[in-house]
Formats: C-alpha cells, structure tokens, sequence
C-alpha cells in the first residue's frame, strides 16, 4: 500500500510541468535502457545496447539549447568538461565523438530510420515514429 | 622533404576522400611567458632559465616569448570503413621553430568492439598525459608538469593492440605496444644536456597499460622496457662497459573528479639499469563554474647528488567559450642538483595562455 502512494506520488513529481530531454530510440528496440547505459554509450565506453545490438548515438549541435541540458542533466559534466573528454580520445587515436545533427526533426528521422540509433529531443517533440527509454 | 611528405599525404586523403570520409580537426595553444626571477646555472654559463618543455627543450628567459608553449595541430582522419582509418597529426611548435612536422602517422583497424589494432607512428604513452601532451585543452595546466616529463624519446613507430572492455560498473581500457625509436640528432640531449650532437636510439619498446575507470575515480597503471644505445658525436657511450642499457619505466596514476573537486597524481620510476629515476606529481583543482583554479607539485629524484628538482605551481584555467580555455599559470622551480648536475637552475615564471580544439 505504501509502495503504491509511493509510485503515484512519484508519477505526480516526475509528470512533466516543463518541457525536458527524452532519448529515443527505434520503436523496435525492446531493451531497458537506464541512465547509466546511456551515459555509457554516450562516453563511448561501450558499443552496444544493454541487449548485445550495436548502438549508435547522435548528439543534438552544441548550438542547439537541448545540447547542454542533455550534457549536464543526463551526462552530469558541463558541455566543455565533455569537450575536454572527447580531445583527449580524439588526438589519441581512441575514439570519436557521436556524430552531430542539427534539429530534433533530424534526430527524429534518424532515428526512426536506423534501430542502432539512440538519440534524444525535447519532449514535446516526441511522436509515434520513436520510443521513449527514458525521460529527464 | 617534410613538406613534400605532407603534401603527398594530404592529397591522398583528399583523394580517398570520393570513397572515404575524411574529418578534420586540431588543437593550438598560444602562449606566452617569462621568468621573473632565477638563479641560471653558473657552471654552465646559463642566464635565469625556466625549462618548460623539456623533449623540445622549450625554455623561457627573462624575455617574453610565445615559442616554448605555443603550438599548433592538424589531425586528418579518413574512415575507410569497415573497421579500417587512417590517421595523420601534423604539429608545429614554437620549441622547434614552428616546422611542421609528422606526430602521428598510423593506421587503424577496428578488430570487434573491444579491440583495435594500429600500426605505424604515434607518441610513446609512457606517462597519464604523455599521448596528448600537446592538446592543452584536455588539461588543467599550461603544460604537464615539467619535473616529471623528461623524456628524450616521445614518439616511436611500431605496433599496438588497444583494448576496451565494460565490467559491471567499471570500464577497463589500455593498451599493448611495441616498436622502438631512432632520433638523430635527438634534440634534448644534443642541445641541453650534451652540447654536441646525440643521437638517441630506443630498441625494443614493449609496453602496457591498464586504465580503470569507474564514475569519478580514475586509475591507470604502466609498464614499459627498452634498450638504450648512445653516440654521441657519433662516438657509442658505454655504461659500465656495455654499449646498451635497459630501462624499465613503471607508473601509477590516481584521478578523482569529484563534482567540482578535481585531484590528478602520477607516480612513476625508471629502472635505468638498477639506477632509480623517481617522479611524481599531484595537482588539485576546484571547479567553479567555467572557473578552475589550481595548485600543483611536481618532483624529479635520481638520487642523493643527482638530478634533484620541483616544481610548485598555482594557476587558474577559465572555460571562456565552448572549444577554448583561457590560463595563467605560475610557476616556482627548485634545482636542488649535485655538483655538474643541476639542470636550469631555480626560477620563478609567469606564463598565460589560450588552449582550443576545433
């Protein structure tokens, strides 16, 4: 009973008054994917989704607001702290940052388009194209 | 020579570029400095003297100069798909009077999602920063601290496996390598150390390491060997009467990044055939906003008499604008050298800068 009050007061706090980050993937994607798996596959620390399937990611512009809100709020480093990372992989021949597009209706497009692709947009920006893994 | 090499080279990638997709990105820092004040070393005729750079021999008097620290790099990458790229770093330092010249030139190839082989030239990852010593922008200070990276020998041309593997919380990356290096006329110990021409010959470089890495703590730990031959003035130096000597180099570094505290420590050893050579540095920061200031301690040891040093610096690095960094930096070198074995002598120096990535 007190773990049902619990969820329903939980769904109350976390119901979106505002707009935040939704990450989207393929709607034939069935793995869970939590934060520690997106900011894992986001830092290029692995490869693949939870499941075993290649993963893909793709970062929104740095010109784009959402940018930084998904860098901070959902990676926990400031965008030039992940500035800093990326440098550091790149010039050592250890890896690449996620590729870059320009728009949520880009993201979307892909996304849709590609079950290897995770990505992420605003929230309001969300349609039946994608599926939501997790919400911030 | 070096010109013609690099024009070639970029015009085969230009040239692949119908098929492959070539990207293009780089790093630079500008920087000037000075030394405020400094002892010089008078047995050796030398003036007030900081030695920032040491494997370029990248030194600051008591004019301002922007050439030690200030450099400028181009890395051409050309994914030829299916796990396979090609990957050249073009820099051009002040130390070395602006000449262009090839950091890294190697191929890739993407073996399956934990492995990659690379084979050709890159720089020698001997210490934490040792592989991306010039790209300011991934550090804190102006320069890795200069007590502990000493070594003649930075870059080598051979072969190396790098790993990376995801273990419950923790990542655990690294690699294995071996090669070795031939630097003819080796600039550290022709122009510093030697004052005649050197030429410095790494044989059988083979190496490991083994970075953890789990939220906020980062640990990394290292292992190399090598077999040192030395002409000088094109005379074979002998140790104790053989013509070779081997080194073998162990490091550990502990990284925290803690919310905004920030703590970076090195500690590392060179076996020199049974002479130890200890460093060690540690650095703390406090991140406030785009604002991070710094101390830092540094240390080189190879014994009671030798060659004795440390550095104590303070600075402040400001993330002004997403790809650049403003810093200042100050610095207070004690060379505590035995007779004939000082290296630059005490000085305190002031030196700021900006360090970008593009």
């Amino acid at each position: 009973m007190k773990k049902l009050l619990c969820s329903i007061l939980l769904c109350l706090v976390s119901m979106p008054l505002f707009a935040g980050v939704v990450v989207i993937v393929h709607p034939s994607n069935s793995d869970t994917i939590d934060q520690k798996a997106i900011e894992n596959i986001y830092l290029g620390k692995t490869k693949t989704f939870p499941g075993g399937a290649p993963a893909v990611p793709v970062n929104l512009d740095s010109a784009v607001p959402l940018r930084e809100t998904f860098d901070s709020k959902v990676l926990g480093k400031s965008s030039s702290q992940l500035k800093s990372y990326w440098s550091q992989k790149v010039f050592t021949g250890k890896g690449t940052p996620p590729k870059e597009v320009t728009s949520g209706a880009e993201m979307i497009k892909l996304v849709s388009s590609n079950p290897n692709i995770i990505g992420y947009i605003d929230s309001s920006e969300a349609n039946d194209s994608v599926k939501v893994v997790a919400e911030f | 020579m070096k010109h013609k090499l690099l024009f070639s080279l970029c015009s085969l990638l230009l040239a692949t570029s119908a098929q492959a997709e070539v990207n293009i990105s780089g790093f630079a820092s500008v920087v000037a400095g000075r030394v405020i004040d400094g002892t010089g070393v008078a047995e050796f005729d030398l003036g007030p003297t900081f030695l920032a750079d040491y494997p370029l021999v990248g030194a600051y008097d008591e004019d301002i100069s922007f050439k030690p620290d200030t450099l400028f790099g181009i890395q051409f990458s050309a994914d030829l798909l299916e796990g396979l790229s090609a990957t050249a770093q073009v820099v051009s330092r002040g130390a070395d009077d602006f000449s262009a010249d090839f950091e890294w030139a190697y191929l890739s190839y993407e073996i399956n999602e934990h492995w990659t082989v690379q084979g050709g030239k890159k720089r020698l990852p001997l210490y934490y920063y040792s592989d991306f010593f010039d790209v300011g922008y991934a550090y804190p200070w102006i320069r890795p601290p200069a007590d502990n990276y000493t070594w003649q020998i930075f870059n080598y041309t051979g072969v190396s496996a790098l790993y990376n593997y995801l273990i419950g919380e923790w990542t655990m990356s690294g690699q294995v390598y071996y090669g070795s290096e031939d630097s003819d006329p080796n600039k550290l110990l022709s122009d510093f150390f030697f004052l005649e021409n050197t030429r410095e010959v790494w044989k059988d470089i083979g190496g490991i390491v083994v970075q953890l890495n789990r939220d906020w703590l980062d640990i990394r730990l290292t292992h190399m060997q090598y077999t040192n031959e030395r002409y000088i003035g094109g005379v074979q130096q002998e140790w104790n009467g053989n013509k070779q000597r081997t080194g073998k180099f162990y490091g550990l570094s502990v990284n925290i990044d803690y919310n905004n505290f920030l703590f970076l420590s090195e500690l590392n050893r060179l076996d020199l055939d049974g002479s130890n050579l200890d460093t060690y540095l540690v650095t703390l920061g406090y991140r406030i906003k785009s604002v991070m200031p710094y101390v830092s301690y540094s240390d080189f040891n190879d014994g009671e008499g030798g060659e004795v040093h440390h550095t104590t610096s303070a600075g402040i690095r400001w993330d002004f604008h997403p790809s650049a960094a403003f810093k200042i930096q100050y610095d207070d070198v004690k060379d505590d050298g035995g007779p004939g074995m000082k290296v630059a002598g005490d000085s305190q120096s002031i030196s700021l800068g900006v360090d970008l990535v593009f």
